[in-house]
């Protein structure tokens, strides 16, 4: 027991020492915070990119490659909690996969769902949705984007897939159609970033730039849609498995 | 206000680690993410907070209570 306590304070010790070890040169630096590309951002950003919100210029504008590469690490890690989950799935053979849509009495798992769960999440899923679409489409000049406003999608969907009580399955919690809505996005992503280079802008350039300077919007669309399906499927295809041990 | 917040948040993930129930643990992680989405809030960054309350508070909760339920708990006889 003595023994024990001493080795866990060590840890707490350690632990502080790190911490310490890592702000101390942030805390004891002099040096004034580098201000040059801020201002850059506060004259130019509007103008070159579209977006009065500096964030949104910047990972949709000025770094649009990092957004891309973010993506793909988003598809693959979703790839591959898919892959485990339906291999989880195959080795239990049961009949039916998906029990998340039963209702209460007939299903084994997630008793803690009860009616109050499901009324409320159910009423509150399109607010949710709404808002989500909201933050996704308002990106450009307002705080938020498509990430975010993906996430909120997918909360809102699971919301809606929790507070389904009757058992037909719609298009919205079926893991399937969510899954195919992602891999459409993820190719008219693809297309959209390369249809600058046809008309010589580059990569992610603005191919309509002296109609309209909003190619941002289309771009928060599309991620929004993306993250925000595969977020929802990943959870819905999770929490609809069945699980008896 | 900043300190009073970034107090809360230390005396958070200390529980969170000190804490024998996993649950409770992911109750309190997901407190920590609200009070840094405040803060993110007062320091000027709404798009962060946005990103903070929505991943850290809702999905990233969800998918540890998830894992949490099914596994089982199993503790030393003797410490």
């Amino acid at each position: 027991m003595k023994k024990s306590n001493l080795f866990s304070s060590c840890k707490v010790l350690v632990t502080f020492f790190l911490i310490a070890f890592t702000l101390a040169p942030i805390l004891l630096s002099s040096h004034p915070w580098p201000n040059e590309g801020r201002d850059y951002l506060f004259e130019n950003a509007s103008n070159e990119t579209g977006a009065s919100n500096s964030v949104s210029a910047i990972y949709l504008g000025y770094r649009a490659m990092d957004t891309l590469g973010e993506t793909l690490v988003l598809l693959v890690s979703i790839t591959g909690t898919m892959t485990i989950l339906v291999g989880l799935v195959k080795k239990e053979k049961s009949d039916s996969p998906n029990t998340f849509l039963l209702t209460r009495d007939k299903r084994k798992s997630n008793q803690l769902r009860t009616h109050l769960l499901e009324v409320v999440s159910g009423k509150l899923g399109p607010i949710v949705l709404l808002f989500g679409f909201y933050v996704m489409l308002y990106g450009h000049i307002s705080p938020g984007g498509g990430f975010q406003g993906g996430v909120i999608l997918a909360s809102g969907i699971v919301f809606l897939a929790l507070g389904n009580q009757s058992e037909k399955e719609t298009k919205l919690n079926n893991p399937i159609v969510l899954a195919r809505i992602e891999g459409f996005s993820f190719l008219a992503l693809i297309l959209a970033s390369t249809s600058g280079m046809l008309m010589g802008k580059g990569f992610f350039g603005n191919p309509l730039s002296h109609i309209s300077a909003n190619f941002i919007i289309l771009l928060n669309i599309i991620i929004g849609l993306k993250v925000g399906t595969s977020i929802a499927s990943m959870c819905i295809a999770m929490m609809g498995r069945s699980h008896d041990d | 206000m900043n300190l009073i917040l970034l107090v809360l948040i230390l005396a958070l993930s200390i529980f969170v680690i000190a804490s024998k129930d996993l649950l409770h643990s992911v109750i309190a992680l997901s407190g920590i993410s609200m009070l840094s989405a405040l803060l993110f809030v007062l320091l000027k960054a709404p798009d962060v907070a946005i990103t903070e309350a929505a991943v850290g508070a809702g999905i990233s909760t969800v998918i540890f209570v998830w894992a949490i339920r099914h596994t089982r708990r199993r503790e030393k006889e003797e410490s």
